[in-house]
């Protein structure tokens, strides 16, 4: 996604309401968690589960938070999400960048790239794919879904190789 | 002193402050012990009972946090000592109750015997404090009343097969009651 776009879908977000962008960043959204640490929002944790417990603590005060990540890290997390994100009905929006989402991705990445889908919806945790056409309907989707009190995905698709 | 004992003496010093109690038996004992709205108890999610508290300690900055935590739950998240120790709140309190094992599974055991914990805290910004009886106990408590965070008391207590009875509230109702004494 384009560096421009990218640096939309933050300020959008900050400015209709989520607070803190807590996570673990990732190449495929670095301008998005530049726009961040710009506005001084940003905390970068030492990993996934981390920044979502962070996130809770924030959540249960009433500030809303964006938890963002690779989906390496989204699969880290599965056990936080079930039982602390799901179980409590705590309202945090994740970010997760779908590596693997090209064939040609590094290696690593293939396997988990194929599952992301069936793992969300294993989960049961709804998800929209970002898109410089359709970004902000994904966003204000988003802002409805924690307002209802639910958590929600938004996801980045790897699009480049480096 | 066991666990449950340990948990009795430090809710009786911090009365209707907020507390993040870590899964397994610390957060049994601390139901069966004194069940209060401004009890979070994480029922799930092992190791994150710091992270949570270290979310709330930045939010509601005029309030003093208590995380209760085991030694095996830090052992699982020793990242969050480097972040609370980057962000520095003011108020938070962590509590680790420490007998070296992990008791609510077995009492297999943890690195705790060999690895000094108040070590690593130390070097991540922590004030920290170690303490085995409950007049050491009752003294700390007076001392941090003082002294800015964030804070980590080791209390070292002895294993026992003493179990308190599960937690017996709906995880949501944990969450809104915790949220409603927020507000006070």
């Amino acid at each position: 996604m384009k560096e421009l776009t990218q640096k939309q879908i933050f300020d959008y977000l900050f400015n209709n309401g989520i607070e803190n962008f807590v996570g673990v960043p990732d190449s495929t959204m670095k301008h998005f968690v530049e726009r961040g640490f710009k506005k001084n929002k940003i905390l970068i944790t030492t990993r996934e589960e981390e920044a979502i417990g962070i996130a809770v603590g924030m959540s249960l005060s009433q500030s809303n938070s964006l938890v963002f990540m690779q989906n390496a890290g989204f699969a880290n997390s599965l056990s936080t999400i079930t039982s602390l994100v799901q179980l409590y009905q705590i309202p945090i929006i994740f970010l997760i960048s779908w590596r693997g989402f090209l064939k040609n991705d590094a290696p690593e990445h293939t396997k988990i790239g194929k599952i992301q889908p069936k793992l969300l919806q294993a989960l049961s945790l709804q998800s929209k794919i970002l898109s410089e056409k359709n970004w902000k309907v994904s966003c204000d989707w988003a802002l409805k879904l924690i307002k209802e009190k639910k958590p929600c995905t938004l996801i980045l698709k790897r699009d480049f190789l480096d | 002193m066991i666990r449950k004992e340990a948990i009795s003496a430090v809710v009786e010093k911090i009365g209707n402050q907020h507390i993040i109690s870590a899964n397994g038996f610390i957060s049994r004992d601390l139901f069966e012990i004194c069940d209060k709205n401004s009890n979070f108890y994480m029922i799930g999610s092992m190791g994150l009972a710091s992270s949570i508290g270290l979310g709330l300690a930045l939010k509601n900055t005029k309030k003093k946090i208590f995380v209760f935590d085991g030694d095996g739950n830090i052992l699982m998240n020793l990242g969050s000592l480097t972040t609370i120790g980057m962000t520095e709140p003011k108020n938070l309190v962590h509590v680790i109750f420490d007998n070296s094992s992990h008791e609510s599974t077995g009492g297999q055991p943890t690195a705790t015997n060999k690895i000094q914990l108040s070590k690593i805290a130390k070097s991540t910004n922590y004030k920290v404090f170690q303490v085995k009886t409950k007049n050491q106990l009752a003294k700390i408590f007076q001392k941090i009343k003082l002294i800015p965070g964030p804070i980590m008391i080791i209390v070292k207590i002895e294993k026992s097969r003493v179990v308190s009875k599960r937690i017996n509230i709906e995880p949501i109702k944990i969450k809104n009651r915790f949220m409603n004494s927020l507000k006070k």
